[in-house]
């Protein structure tokens, strides 16, 4: 790894990670990685899907154990009342736990904040510390007086006795900053600070308002790693920048140094050559599903036009509007304006039901959560929603139903001990093949798939990829939402790119290209 | 212990490719391609316990039963037809309002309106045929059709303005029982009611009480209803994923307010039954029902299809009770053994279940 060292040289980092790799079966997600971060820096760590970013954050938290090799070392932190605390804490990499994270003084605030809405900031700020007591009471007037100190300190636009629902979203996830960082010493002492995609759920708005807070908190000389793939955000922040991809780093460079081009070439390295298997419709084709200027939830002013036989990908990041895109074509989330016309007729779906009567089907991005019935059997599950098809002379026709999930499970090559088997027995790819068998046998007019291999192993992923196609060739038209660019080049025909609920971009096959996709989805509206 | 624990797997982290998850049964490859005819087990250690799982509470059952029968003290008495003749009878209204409770149960619902509803409906029935003379059958369906009545508002009360069930039934138990006791005064209902209906309710039919007869019909419908309806299917799977049950088109509102309405529906039939039974409309006896049913529901759902609600498991829980109560009573053990062994029965019945449902969706 030969980036450049930019910023200036420190005898003393906050955090040092030395040879840090982690192999998981098969896979190494990350390789030899070594990254410095100095006191009072904010330093960014960015790359695309699968660089091996979160498995990083996962290291530092002790969530996983990196490979023996490699070393972490945190410089110490003083208390809050200014006693020194934790002094320099050293370990193999593949000995850290969340115990010595913590006590080395490193704090995490993630995507989700993980407030309570409904509590009070002073009682948000208690649960992270203990409420303070005199003989079982909780001594309120001590808790109001922290608090405030932490308001003061971090300049959150609240009092005590708010409760969170009534602060902006940025002040929400600064009371997160403030209740991880109310037990730690103030300036340099004040360990380190590890910021998860914190923007990714916050109001465009409301971005500002934070990236402001936290220049305050590293001008006071606090340390922050922050993971973020917003590039401009990023840049506007971070005094240095470290880019993973493919679980290597690839560079660390100051941010002054760098511009929007120079980074998204980064993080997308150079284009490997995958092989395309997607191929273009012809325009003459039928027009299935149309989608004019729909604003519905994080989309703003979506046009797009899906033929028969076709699979046309849809590339975002999270919080692009992928998943709000199918969901919205399902009925399962309201159109503000804008129109859909499904085979030439108006659709208006309020619930998925009349979406799926009218030839959609839905397949979602959280198996476990939104599509799977895991107590029930491998038969209940391909029937799922579809049993009237078996409600004959009042009867449920079990023996029908059988059949056809026997043959249902053969076509989509589900590897089960029986239809009888409960779901939560089969593997993940097998899951994903049942939740593919109970819509696809149907053959739907419109296929909206959602990360259809997410946790899903290698062999199963070409069967699925397979499948998919073998739907468009019998006439479905297929979209397909992902984050991994490299999957939407292998399957689909033709690839859209989704930013900030806008489509900013379009490549046809055999003319996709992985690494253009990723620079159109990284790239902020104002290097557009 | 900090707040600001660790990311966890689950947690919306931009998506890596997946590692391989070491909790997933590993090889898809080693698993047969072939369907096989019966859903084998892999060791028969696992067969073996699904087997006693699944009868565990009919072996109880008949334990109980043959414990008493030799047991000196009691044998004479229990084992005498006369008795089993009135387990079976008086069991029946508790049975029925028991098994329109598992639907909404199924589709993770409580109703805690039965028993009360079957009270009230008890004490109506009776007035109408009292005061309007009304032939049985008008009875029966306006029996039938009240407690429809507070399941719809029941039903109602849930889906649209979204208050939790077991608020929503404790609240509407207590109005029903207000009701009940201001409408009759706190009299029982004792004149007018025809001879046929209370014929029906005390009489036997080749030796066995004619309510049982009745009761084959209420669990073969409800049986019915579960297994071999759309509505059960979905009932079924609202009950195993609500998020998943509303993305595969299923309209969970619509559902419930129906399963409410069922399970009023039956316990306004048990109202009727009780009327037939006991031959006389008597307020503030429904209520007591209530607790036992939803026992016998859960301890039903721990047997002969462990992890869900079945009716013969709900059947066989309600007669193993039964014959455990009486056994005790004749014992000479005080009628407190009554409650003692129904609450006991409920909590450990609901944390079985638990366990069940835990590792079935965890299997």
């Amino acid at each position: 790894m030969s980036g450049a060292e930019g910023g200036p040289a420190v005898a003393v980092p906050a955090l040092r990670l030395a040879h840090v790799s982690k192999t998981f079966v098969g896979t190494r997600a990350l390789v030899d990685v070594d990254l410095t971060v100095a006191p009072g820096e904010i330093h960014a760590l960015v790359g695309g899907n699968g660089s091996g970013k979160s498995t990083l954050i996962k290291i530092l938290a002790g969530v996983y154990q990196a490979d023996p090799g490699g070393t972490i070392e945190v410089a110490g932190h003083a208390s809050s009342d200014g006693r020194l605390a934790g002094s320099r804490v050293e370990a193999a990499a593949d000995h850290w736990s969340p115990n010595k994270a913590f006590a080395a003084g490193m704090r995490f605030v993630h995507q989700n904040p993980g407030v309570f809405d409904t509590l009070t900031v002073a009682e948000n700020i208690a649960i992270g510390h203990g409420f303070p007591t005199a003989a079982g009471r909780i001594k309120w007037g001590d808790l109001r007086r922290r608090t405030q100190e932490l308001i003061d300190r971090f300049a959150i636009r609240a009092t005590p006795d708010a409760p969170l629902i009534a602060l902006n979203p940025a002040d929400r996830t600064m009371v997160a900053v403030a209740r991880a960082l109310q037990d730690v010493g103030t300036g340099l002492d004040s360990g380190v600070l590890v910021l998860d995609e914190p923007t990714s759920a916050l109001p465009a708005a409301d971005i500002e308002v934070l990236l402001t807070a936290l220049r305050r908190c590293a001008a006071a000389g606090q340390t922050i790693l922050y993971v973020s793939h917003r590039i401009d955000e990023v840049l506007a922040l971070a005094d240095r920048v470290t880019v993973l991809r493919d679980g290597h780093r690839i560079a660390t460079r100051p941010a002054k140094e760098l511009t929007e081009t120079a980074l998204v070439e980064l993080i997308a390295g150079r284009s490997v050559a995958t092989d395309s298997r997607g191929t273009a419709v012809a325009d003459g084709s039928d027009v299935v599903l149309e989608l004019h200027g729909v604003h519905a939830g994080r989309l703003h002013g979506v046009d797009l036009t899906v033929r028969k036989g076709e699979v046309v990908g849809i590339a975002g990041l999270l919080g692009s509007g992928r998943s709000t895109l199918l969901r919205t074509v399902f009925g399962a989330v309201p159109i503000r304006s804008g129109s859909i016309v499904l085979n030439g007729h108006m659709a208006r779906f309020s619930r998925p039901g009349q979406a799926i009567a009218a030839g959609v089907s839905y397949v979602p991005e959280d198996r476990g959560r939104e599509a799977v019935f895991a107590g029930q059997s491998v038969r209940e599950n391909i029937s799922a929603g579809g049993v009237m098809a078996y409600w004959r002379r009042l009867r449920l026709q079990h023996g029908h139903e059988r059949r056809d999930a026997v043959a249902a499970m053969r076509s989509f090559l589900v590897r089960a001990a029986s239809d009888k088997a409960p779901l939560a027995t089969l593997s993940g790819g097998n899951q994903q093949k049942v939740v593919l068998a109970r819509w696809l046998r149907r053959q739907p007019r419109v296929i909206l798939l959602d990360e259809p291999t997410q946790g899903v192993d290698v062999g199963a992923r070409q069967e699925i990829y397979d499948l998919i196609q073998r739907s468009a060739d019998a006439g479905a038209a297929v979209v397909v939402a992902s984050n991994d660019f490299e999957e939407l080049v292998r399957v689909c025909g033709r690839v859209v790119v989704l930013r900030d609920g806008r489509i900013v971009g379009e490549q046809v096959a055999p003319n996709l290209d992985s690494h253009r996709l990723t620079e159109l989805a990284y790239r902020s509206e104002n290097a557009a | 212990m900090s707040t600001e624990s660790p990311p966890r797997s689950g947690d919306h982290v931009p998506a890596q490719p997946a590692p391989p998850d070491p909790t997933l049964p590993p090889s898809e490859n080693e698993q047969s391609f072939v369907v096989a005819p019966r859903s084998a087990s892999r060791s028969g250690g696992a067969f073996a316990m699904r087997i006693v799982e699944q009868y565990a509470l009919a072996v109880l059952f008949v334990a109980v039963v043959v414990f008493f029968s030799v047991l000196p003290k009691t044998s004479a008495i229990y084992i005498q037809p006369d008795n089993w003749r009135n387990i079976l009878a008086s069991q029946t209204v508790l049975a029925i309002i028991a098994l329109g409770s598992i639907v909404p149960l199924v589709c993770g619902q409580f109703d805690l309106s039965v028993g009360s509803v079957a009270g009230l409906t008890s004490v109506l029935t009776a007035m109408a045929y009292s005061k309007l003379h009304l032939p049985v059958i008008v009875g029966v369906l306006i029996g039938i059709a009240i407690g429809a009545v507070v399941g719809l508002i029941n039903g109602l009360v849930v889906t649209i303005f979204g208050v939790n069930a077991l608020i929503t039934t404790l609240g509407s138990a207590s109005v029903v029982i207000g009701v009940e006791s201001w409408i009759t005064g706190g009299s029982s209902i004792v004149q007018g009611i025809p001879t046929s209906l209370t014929d029906f309710g005390t009489g036997t039919w080749f030796g066995v009480p004619r309510l049982v007869f009745l009761l084959a019909l209420v669990a073969a419908a409800v049986w019915y209803l579960l297994g071999h309806t759309p509505f059960g299917r979905y009932l079924q799977a609202l009950g195993t994923n609500a998020e998943a049950a509303q993305l595969v088109g299923i309209r969970i509102p619509s559902l419930v307010r129906r399963s409410f309405l069922v399970s009023g529906s039956f316990a306004g039939l048990a109202g009727v039954v009780l009327l037939a039974h006991s031959g006389s409309g008597s307020p503030g006896v429904g209520n007591a029902f209530t607790l036992t049913a939803l026992a016998a529901a859960f301890l039903g759902a721990t047997s002969i299809q462990p992890g869900r609600f079945n009716v013969v498991g709900t059947l066989l829980a309600i007669y193993f009770l039964a014959a455990a109560i009486t056994g005790l009573t004749f014992l000479g053990v005080l009628s407190f053994i009554n409650d003692l062994f129904t609450g006991a029965a409920l909590v450990f019945a609901v944390a079985i279940s638990a366990l069940l449902r835990r590792r079935k969706a965890t299997a």
